[in-house]
């Protein structure tokens, strides 16, 4: 906008300066509404609950009473509820990341088998993906109902007796990985689709010419070109699994018992039930460190994976 | 994209394994589309066709569900604000992130390298982390129960993964396309909206889409920051799901989880081929 004023009867350096502020003001300018908005509802929250997680909660004032240091950590990390929430959304994670990702390359290759209702299929892989999550966990919760589900009706026709999804905790845990799975896995399909179109034929003619079998092929040429998206995919998935809430809540809500009550309701619960805000924000606060740690540790491990591959 | 051919099918066409792989594909299509199915028909169902055993397939359908639960549950009006807090935080994000993902793209700004990241493991910061502080500071301010406080909240998510996706975006763009419109004389404004974003028209549509779905979907804020007047549909369902106390209301899930998702299904594939391209540039170049 500057530059195209002519700058004839100015003093020159004092125009340039201008320039140079204008053109540095018109560059940020850019990126101005997006930290502006992010500052307030996303880095100043976090600083708050820094805030209450070292201060006593004040139900009178409804915010941050006097500071009492490390006492709300010291009895978060003391509370074995807090761990074994801990617990339940590691297993969960561990489970569900690599069931995801696998699932999701390895239907990506059979939905991709070049016939006519190649794109039908790819164009209806979609739904799943934008069913909320909480109404995932609720049509599921109708499926594997012990009494009336058809889940179970068809196992029984199978010839398997009926199970206790929702009473047993590991069938409870199972249940929720498979209700995440099949929101999330047609996600990764997606990726995954992209990811093999992208692959060079070439490099497969090559190893078809060189006598590679099928098995071969696979694991020689396609695995390694696909090792990059593989690993950016389990991150995009993991940033994802971490926020995992909407559908334990509709399905379990952390039962039976607690077998499923992962952290971010296990948080929810002792904040919005119990108002135990200064624990709560402490959890809070050391779930967003390990988050943040752990998503640092898969970004430069996905990145030194590029880099061997 | 369905112009080239995946290079990882060219065995023969005609093969046994070939068509085993056809098979397997619409097989596990059918698994994963069931469950939705079986919700819509169960939705449409009369009590006593809901718990049978064996499960019914055919059946009177009656609209009985809806009727009752759209005038007791208040579902038009959070089906408003829904509708009102998707489209305010799908468009704010979708301005906002636009101009961020370019600057991240294409402008040369000191700090702005770690501002990026920054914003990127923003993506990994955990809701509920954000839920606690946001309603205490909501509460105190009297901004509970509102829309704008909802669409504000919704922009910290939608923000950052507009950014992330318009940014893979740009950077597929041919530098010259702003570079020779500015020496034409051009603003990097100028450019900005005349050259880059009508060819990136495509991307941009899908990140709208995708932004307002998820912002439709969203829980665990509307749950904590509304409770009556600007609740949405996702509260109702928790609310139904939840509901022990009366036992298992499989018709108002059924009905009120298909009004919440036919619309946005029926959205998703008119746009699908977009929506595919954009998610999937966005994810393998990002």
């Amino acid at each position: 906008m500057m530059k195209s004023v002519p700058p004839a009867k100015t003093d020159v350096s004092r125009s340039r300066w201008r320039d140079q502020v204008g053109d540095l003001f018109e560059r940020w300018s850019f990126l101005m509404p997006s930290i502006l908005v992010l500052t307030v509802m996303l880095a100043y929250p976090i600083f708050y609950t820094i805030e209450i997680s070292f201060a006593s909660f004040d139900i009178a004032t409804f915010g941050a009473g006097e500071w009492i240091g490390w006492a709300n950590y010291e009895e978060v990390i003391g509370d074995y509820r807090f761990w074994d929430s801990l617990q339940v959304t590691l297993i969960y994670l561990v489970i569900a990341l690599p069931l995801q990702v696998t699932l999701g390359f390895g239907i990506a290759f059979l939905i991709n088998a070049e016939w006519w209702g190649r794109s039908a299929l790819r164009a209806l892989f979609i739904i799943p993906m934008v069913v909320a999550p909480v109404v995932a966990g609720g049509m599921w919760r109708m499926i594997l109902d012990p009494l009336w589900g058809i889940m179970n009706y068809w196992m029984g026709l199978a010839g398997i007796s009926s199970l206790d999804w929702f009473g047993d905790p590991k069938l409870a845990m199972a249940a929720i990985i498979i209700i995440d799975t099949w929101r999330w896995t047609p996600f990764i399909v997606l990726i995954a689709t992209a990811a093999l179109l992208a692959l060079p034929k070439d490099v497969f003619e090559a190893a078809k010419i060189d006598g590679a079998n099928w098995w071969s092929t696979l694991w020689s040429v396609a695995v390694p070109l696909l090792v990059p998206i593989i690993a950016a995919t389990f991150v995009i998935r993991w940033l994802g699994a971490v926020k995992m809430f909407d559908i334990v809540l509709a399905a379990t809500y952390g039962g039976p018992g607690k077998a499923t009550n992962i952290i971010n309701l296990f948080i929810y619960e002792e904040a919005f039930r119990s108002l135990r805000f200064a624990e709560s924000a402490a959890m809070a606060v050391i779930v967003l460190v390990l988050t943040m740690v752990l998503t640092g540790i898969f970004l430069r491990g996905s990145r030194k994976l590029e880099e061997l591959f | 994209m369905s112009a080239r051919a995946p290079a990882v099918s060219y065995d023969a066409r005609n093969t046994l394994g070939h068509r085993l792989r056809i098979l397997a594909g619409i097989f596990v299509s059918i698994v994963f589309l069931f469950p939705i199915y079986w919700m819509v028909l169960t939705s449409f169902k009369q009590q006593v066709d809901i718990f049978t055993n064996p499960p019914t397939f055919f059946f009177e359908p009656t609209l009985a569900t809806y009727k009752e639960y759209m005038r007791r549950a208040d579902i038009v009006r959070r089906i408003v604000n829904t509708i009102i807090v998707a489209a305010g935080s799908g468009l704010l994000s979708i301005v906002v992130g636009t101009m961020a993902g370019y600057a991240l793209a294409r402008i040369r700004l000191r700090g702005a390298g770690t501002i990026g990241l920054i914003i990127l493991l923003s993506r990994g910061v955990p809701p509920i982390a954000l839920a606690v502080p946001m309603f205490l500071v909501a509460r105190k301010l009297g901004l509970t129960d509102k829309h704008i406080t909802l669409i504000l909240a919704y922009s910290t998510f939608l923000i950052p993964y507009v950014m992330w996706l318009m940014r893979g975006f740009f950077l597929a763009l041919p530098k010259e396309l702003e570079e020779s419109a500015m020496i034409d004389g051009c603003s990097r404004y100028g450019a900005f909206f005349k050259i880059i974003l009508p060819i990136s028209l495509p991307g941009l549509l899908s990140t709208l889409i995708f932004s307002m779905i998820l912002a439709w979907e969203e829980l665990l804020f509307a749950l904590v920051l509304t409770n009556r007047y600007a609740s949405t549909i996702p509260v109702a369902i928790a609310g139904i799901a939840g509901d022990t106390v009366n036992g298992a209301n499989w018709g108002a899930l059924t009905a009120v989880g298909t009004i919440t998702v036919v619309p946005v299904v029926i959205f998703a594939l008119l746009v699908q081929k977009w929506l595919i391209k954009g998610l999937a540039d966005g994810a393998t170049k990002g």
